[in-house]
């Protein structure tokens, strides 16, 4: 067993390989874009059915998820366990735009309000029915809010394992915080009842091939932002910091505003996902905030493979379509296969599944040596 | 001062657990007895309600026996107490006599014997003093709570100096509870002013929330309160019980946090022995702890079918089979999975947590998803009151000194035997120990499996006060981290004190501000403090 | 410029009630090659640490240059004011091929992230690298992943990167720890061509021989305290030195 293990290993070669340079990811990218319009076209005309299309749009918010963790993870090897909370950032703040602009047609306040006895928003729905105005809170609110938990751990040098406890105590807390019913943001049960997005009456089948291909727009451009940054001197610096943290900073870098540059980029992509997410599914609740969901992102990272977007971006479809698929025909089952893959992976393919070709390879070497001798 | 005296006195009397009520009542006497009995023969109303009170005072002061009062009283209350002519007394019940005064058996007798009537007033004196007695001389049994019924019904003529009695002898702090207020209502509308006065200053020395009630009450109640020097007495018995009952919720607050600190600690030991040593943080932790719940459960069963008669001893009998169990478990998991990842530790992480999906999923298949019933044993049932409302509850007391026991256990590992040596050897410096001839594989093997095994202890000794399912791994795992964050890697006495802070925080900010803002508090205060003490706890030690 | 490249004076480093360096004062030259050398703990590594900003000192003074103050600067303000330090342990970026390693090194100030996002090496960067990969003798392996080197190679890579950042001290803790001979012997001539008016370097080495072949003046640091400076022939003959090496 373990002269198999030896022998896989050495041809996988993980930490020491060149880090992979991201041409991959802009072509992908580049692909993208056309599979993007392909669904407009496909979903305005009928020749797609909507359930599909608005699969496509979720699963490709997750693989911005991924493209977004990966980056830190894959890339400055700094791995969230919380990234649920910025993509909750994204979701809520939409959703509150939806029920904003629900309540000025309608004139009554959403369920959850009415039973907590308001009979008007409270002050900060203020403004949010504009948009625009939505769109950069949800880009300033994601970005401030990793800022400044970037800066505080950083800075106090919390890396490794301890930084990955923080981030994921931060986001259980943010789940329970978001379970009261008092907060104004629907409680235990989330806000729904959205009626129109931009005018546009949200479970139109246009709607929804409209949103599904501005998901894949919006993967595709976080794509091709994270392998511009990867192939930069920017992007060396982060592989630097995940090698050795210590020795980039005896060379000159300040690595606290490097990281946190990562941080905060890494944050605002997992905020437009969840604001692209939101109005596919029609629901946000504070289960998007369990540490379940975040530690997910990092389970669909590893499977595709951390330090390549396209990998990362790979093993998000692939895990959550497939979540998608057995959760509805087998749902007792899906947990045993999630969890056995994990650990298959996490174990045997260091690199995750981009590693199974080269995983093959020194398996067949070792019986090929084996038969010699 | 006397109460604290009086607070320590029960304290130490508790602490001696020989605590019993040592009732030896002297013989009595003869002529009393005769008095009483000739008494109850007569049809008077008055005469009879004064026998059942000198009774019962007779046995306050232990000069009655109070078996024999309990069935002269039961024998005049259901008509077996016969009088006859000429001073003739013969309790006659299903065709067998007894002389009233000795109890003894007697042939029958042949003179004509009658019953004197009860009437209402008679009736009730009866059965609050059948209810008393009954409370005194058998307080454990189960018609004790039904006796207490009938004493409320009665409150107002009840014998106080027996009552208190009965309260002193009564093992359920329910049920003596409930007697207390009996007691104080009784007294405390005493017609002698003097009297009451001295009752509302005799509820001030116990200082519990149902005796404020009392007071409380007493204060509304204008024609029972409306002498100034009643008026008087109840403002000052207020504000002193207040007192008291500030320091009491102080000690109970300071005893539910160390009894979580102690639930924390064990949950967080077996985290941090196996993070110092390995540099692992395993998210199954939590799952571990369930395990170890599950596996009380299966020996609970085990002995229900096998052996009934000796099922209160399962905690005890389940402690080395669930420090067993999982430590295999966790044993299995470093061999298959752990081992492959020591340089890794990110991915242990994901991979720990995917196994902890596993056990989740595992136990629900085979045990469904809802909470387990544990049986709660004779001896960690009920509790001792030591001042005011705190009550010592044995459940968390168990897990105190169960703690507290791991600990000493864990001190002895790692400080006197060679394992400890070995598991110190290799969390300084795992090549050095492996050049001195320590093999850093069996000792991590071996770590891991007591670290798991000690996750286990905590299921076990979180079982009879927290809800057991599938899912309470996870309300345990985030403090658990947090503790060891704090705390510092593998400091056995880091782990310690950090846990008894989290334990405080948590229980101190939950009454007023809810379990969720604990949680903020506990997160945010860590956060800052890694502002101030990074190195310590946190940067990479060591020169390179 | 001054004469003095490096001003300590009365350092003293504690770890609670342990002082690793006790009251040292030394001058190091421009031009000089100094080798330190002392038993283990004598404070030679805890020395480098204050140097370049990883360990703060109790009390001391330490000037770069003979003005600019070390002891107020970060970690990575020291290294761009001109202080390189080749750690004892080969500490190059493994993932990252040759060229990219030396690309990271060189630079001369800080610049913006978004700078450096959109950086791209200019003729005379790329000329820079290839001087330098020349010097190390590995011309021609830029493309080459470092995780793929030999140990001497990534300890010359290490040095390279210190070079490029055309530093006025360069610190070098043990850097022929585990080579090979012929490697110890390249490794010699590479640091004797590393000499230079605008630069001090600081040998801290074990291998006796090495120092010899390297150093001008030789520094013996004994439980943190300075015993003897001097050359390696007086150094060899002293006998405090003599009895702290081999004991009584």
């Amino acid at each position: 067993m373990t002269a198999i293990l030896e022998s896989i290993s050495r041809e996988i070669q993980g930490k020491g390989g060149p880090a992979r340079r991201g041409l991959a990811a802009e072509r992908l990218a580049g692909m993208l874009v056309v599979a993007a319009l392909a669904i407009l076209v496909a979903g305005t005309q009928g020749l797609m059915s909507p359930y599909v299309v608005n699969l496509i749009g979720q699963v490709a918010t997750f693989g911005m998820l991924a493209i977004a963790l990966d980056l830190i993870w894959g890339y400055a090897g700094i791995l969230s366990l919380g990234h649920g909370l910025y993509f909750a950032i994204g979701g809520y703040l939409i959703a509150m735009h939806l029920v904003k602009v629900a309540y000025l047609q309608t004139g009554t306040p959403p369920d959850f309000m009415l039973f907590m006895g308001w009979d008007s928003l409270p002050f900060y729905y203020a403004g949010l029915e504009n948009f625009p105005y939505a769109l950069a809170l949800i880009v300033l609110i994601s970005g401030g809010v990793a800022f400044l938990f970037g800066l505080i751990s950083f800075r106090s040098r919390v890396s490794g394992v301890y930084f990955s406890i923080i981030t994921q105590a931060l986001v259980f807390v943010a789940m329970l915080l978001f379970f009261r019913n008092d907060t104004g943001f629907g409680g235990n049960n989330g806000m729904t009842g959205f009626t129109t997005l931009l005018g546009w009456p949200i479970a139109a089948p246009e709607t929804i091939a409209a949103l599904s291909a501005a998901s894949v727009l919006a993967a595709a451009a976080s794509l091709y932002v994270c392998a511009r940054i990867v192939r930069s001197r920017l992007g060396h610096m982060l592989v630097a910091i995940r090698e050795d943290e210590s020795r980039l900073r005896f060379l000159g870098f300040e690595t606290l505003w490097i990281k946190i540059a990562a941080w905060v980029i890494s944050a605002v992509i997992a905020a437009i996902a969840g604001m692209l997410y939101v109005p596919q599914v029609g629901i946000i609740n504070p289960r998007v905030l369990s540490p379940e969901l975040s530690i997910e992102i990092a389970v669909w990272v590893a499977i595709g493979g951390r330090g390549t977007l396209v990998g990362a971006f790979a093993g998000a479809i692939l895990i959550s379509t497939l979540k998608v698929v057995l959760t509805a025909s087998a749902p007792e089952l899906w947990p045993f296969i999630l969890s056995l893959l994990v650990i298959f992976v996490v174990v045997l393919l260091p690199n995750g599944l981009l590693d199974a070709p080269a995983a093959l390879r020194g398996w067949l070497e070792w019986r090929r040596q084996r038969a010699a001798s | 001062m006397k109460r604290w005296v009086l607070a320590m006195l029960r304290l130490s009397v508790f602490m001696a657990a020989g605590a019993g009520w040592l009732a030896a009542p002297a013989r009595a006497d003869g002529d009393a007895r005769a008095s009483i009995v000739d008494r109850l023969c007569t049809r008077e109303t008055e005469a009879r309600i004064a026998a059942v009170d000198e009774l019962l005072a007779g046995v306050a002061r232990k000069e009655i026996a109070a078996d024999w009062g309990a069935a002269i009283i039961g024998a005049a209350g259901d008509a077996s107490l016969k009088c006859g002519e000429g001073g003739v007394r013969v309790i006659a019940k299903s065709g067998r006599f007894r002389d009233p005064l000795t109890l003894a058996d007697v042939s029958e007798s042949s003179a004509k014997l009658a019953a004197p009537f009860v009437n209402l007033r008679v009736r009730a004196a009866y059965e609050m003093a059948g209810g008393l007695l009954l409370l005194i001389t058998a307080p454990a049994s189960p018609l004790a709570a039904k006796a207490a019924d009938d004493l409320q019904k009665h409150a107002g003529i009840a014998n106080l100096d027996a009552l208190q009695m009965a309260v002193e002898a009564q093992p359920s702090p329910d049920l003596a509870g409930r007697l207390q207020a009996i007691a104080a209502f009784r007294a405390l509308r005493h017609p002698d002013l003097e009297r009451r006065i001295a009752a509302i200053g005799k509820l001030a020395d116990d200082p519990t929330e149902r005796n404020r009630t009392a007071l409380l009450d007493l204060q509304g109640d204008k024609t029972a309160a409306g002498d100034p020097k009643v008026a008087a007495a109840l403002a000052a018995s207020i504000a002193s019980i207040d007192r008291w009952l500030q320091f009491s919720r102080l000690m109970a607050t300071v005893y539910s946090g160390l009894s979580y600190a102690s639930i924390l600690f064990m949950a967080a030991l077996g985290l941090a022995v196996i993070f110092g040593l390995m540099g692992v943080i395993n998210l199954a932790q939590g799952e571990l702890i369930m395990v170890g719940a599950y596996t009380t459960y299966l020996v609970q069963e085990a002995i229900r079918a096998a052996a009934p008669g000796i099922l209160d001893l399962y905690l005890l009998i389940a402690i080395p089979i669930a420090f067993c169990v999982t430590a295999l478990v966790g044993v299995l998991m470093e061999i298959t999975v752990i081992r492959h990842l020591y340089r890794r530790p990110l991915m242990t992480l994901l991979a720990t947590w995917a196994i902890s999906l596993l056990l989740i999923n595992l136990v629900r298949v085979f045990f469904g998803t809802q909470n387990l019933e544990f049986v709660t044993p004779a001896f960690l049932s009920g509790g001792e009151r030591i001042v005011g409302d705190f009550i010592v509850t044995y459940n968390r007391l168990f897990a105190i000194v169960f703690a507290l026991g791991i600990l000493i256990a864990a001190l002895i590992i790692l400080r006197r035997t060679k394992l400890g040596l070995f598991i110190r050897a290799v969390t300084e410096n795992r090549d050095m120990a492996g050049c001195v001839g320590v093999s850093a594989r069996r000792v991590d093997v071996l770590s891991f499996g007591i670290g798991s095994g000690l996750a286990g202890l905590a299921g076990l000794a979180l079982s009879p006060i927290y809800t057991v399912n599938p899912n309470m791994g996870t309300n345990f795992i985030v403090d658990a981290f947090m503790i060891v964050v704090l705390g510092g890697v593998g400091s056995l006495i880091g782990t310690l004190i950090a846990s008894v802070n989290i334990g405080m925080i948590n229980v101190i900010i939950e009454p007023a501000y809810g379990a969720v803002a604990a949680k903020v508090i506990v997160l945010l205060l860590i956060i800052i403090f890694i502002q101030f003490r990074p190195e310590g706890l946190f940067a990479p030690k060591g020169r390179r | 410029m001054s004469k003095e490249a490096l001003y300590i004076d009365g350092l003293t480093v504690s770890f609670g009630a342990f002082r690793a360096i006790n009251n040292l004062s030394m001058i190091v030259k421009f031009g000089e090659i100094r080798g330190i050398i002392g038993p283990n703990g004598a404070g030679k590594t805890t020395l480098l640490d204050v140097l370049t900003g990883k360990t703060r000192p109790r009390s001391g003074r330490v000037l770069l240059d003979g003005a600019l103050d070390l002891l107020a600067l970060s970690e990575a303000e020291i290294t761009l004011s001109g202080v390189g330090r080749k750690f004892q342990k080969p500490s190059i970026f493994e993932a990252l091929t040759v060229a990219e390693n030396l690309g990271l090194a060189l630079r001369s100030r800080q610049r913006s992230i978004w700078g450096e996002m959109v950086y791209t090496p200019d003729e005379g960067d790329r000329a820079h690298i290839q001087d330098v990969l020349g010097m190390i003798g590995m011309k021609g392996r830029g493309d080459l992943s470092a995780g793929k080197l030999s140990h001497g190679q990534k300890q010359w890579l290490e040095i390279g990167m210190l070079l490029i950042q055309r530093p006025k001290v360069l610190l070098l803790d043990e850097p022929v720890a585990g080579m090979t001979d012929e490697e110890t012997e390249r490794t010699v001539t590479l640091i004797r061509a590393l000499r230079s008016p605008e630069r001090a370097i600081l040998v801290i080495e074990h291998d006796m021989a090495f120092v010899q072949e390297v150093a001008d003046l030789v520094s013996v640091l004994h439980e943190g305290r300075m015993l003897l400076e001097g050359p390696m022939e007086r150094v060899r003959a002293d006998p405090a030195v003599i009895e702290v090496y081999l004991g009584r």
